[in-house]
């Protein structure tokens, strides 16, 4: 019985014990809109070794994603659109340098962006090689 | 003597009584021997279980290839994100 006292508790501690995700100012931002769909993935992995986190917006109907294209400064209608944004404003275009950015990408027929935090030069070309590979097999 | 007031009736009850009493005593440690070991037969299938249910799990699923998902909306699974993400990076530019 004293063993079964044990055991319970520690299984217990272990299911509860999964790592909950930090939010994401970005994420944090838009989570309270109520005609978007916000989805942060954490730790996305592009491959054995390297993982990016990933904010996703979602619009809901056509006048949501008019106002999110908007508020990105998108000015194409189809097809795929993408950018380098600065961390801190996402819809500002830079240039990719050491500071962390946003790999934006706008998908018309989706409703959908999704923004890939880059911190470091191994993600950006883990990023270019996954885009590379996966549509080179496609 | 109480014994010899008894009748022989009386006496083989109490014998019988007292044989009864020798026989439960000592059948007691293999009696909670039993329980003790069924107990631990129960406990040694239920870690089993749980052990066995987490390598499956670990071993045979489809691998995870996200750590964390966090949504304002339950209207997907996490995987769908994952998936979603996924898409995006291989959707073809006009």
């Amino acid at each position: 019985m004293k063993r079964i006292l044990i055991i319970l508790p520690l299984m217990t501690f272990l299911a509860c014990s999964h790592e909950r995700a930090e939010e994401l100012p970005f994420y944090s931002q838009y989570a309270s809109r109520t005609d978007l769909t916000v989805a942060q993935v954490t730790g996305f992995h592009l491959n054995d070794s390297v993982k990016v986190d990933v904010v996703i917006l979602v619009a809901d109907d056509t006048t949501a994603w008019q106002g999110l294209k908007d508020e990105f400064d998108i000015r194409t209608s189809e097809g795929v659109t993408s950018w380098i944004g600065d961390l801190e404003y996402p819809q500002q275009r830079t240039r990719r340098g050491s500071k962390p950015v946003w790999r934006a990408m706008a998908v018309h027929d989706e409703r959908t962006l999704a923004f890939y935090r880059i911190e470091n030069q191994t993600q950006y070309q883990a990023l270019l090689d996954y885009q590379l590979n996966k549509i080179s097999n496609k | 003597m109480e014994h010899n007031k008894m009748t022989f009736d009386e006496l083989w009850e109490l014998e019988e009584h007292l044989g009864l009493q020798k026989r439960m005593q000592k059948d007691y440690p293999s009696w909670l021997r039993r329980r003790r070991t069924h107990r631990m037969a129960m406990v040694s299938v239920a870690v089993l279980a749980v052990a066995g249910g987490a390598i499956f799990n670990t071993q045979f699923s489809i691998p995870k290839r996200y750590d964390n998902v966090l949504c304002n909306r339950a209207t997907f699974p996490e995987r769908h994100w994952a998936d979603v993400a996924a898409n995006i990076l291989v959707t073809p530019t006009l």
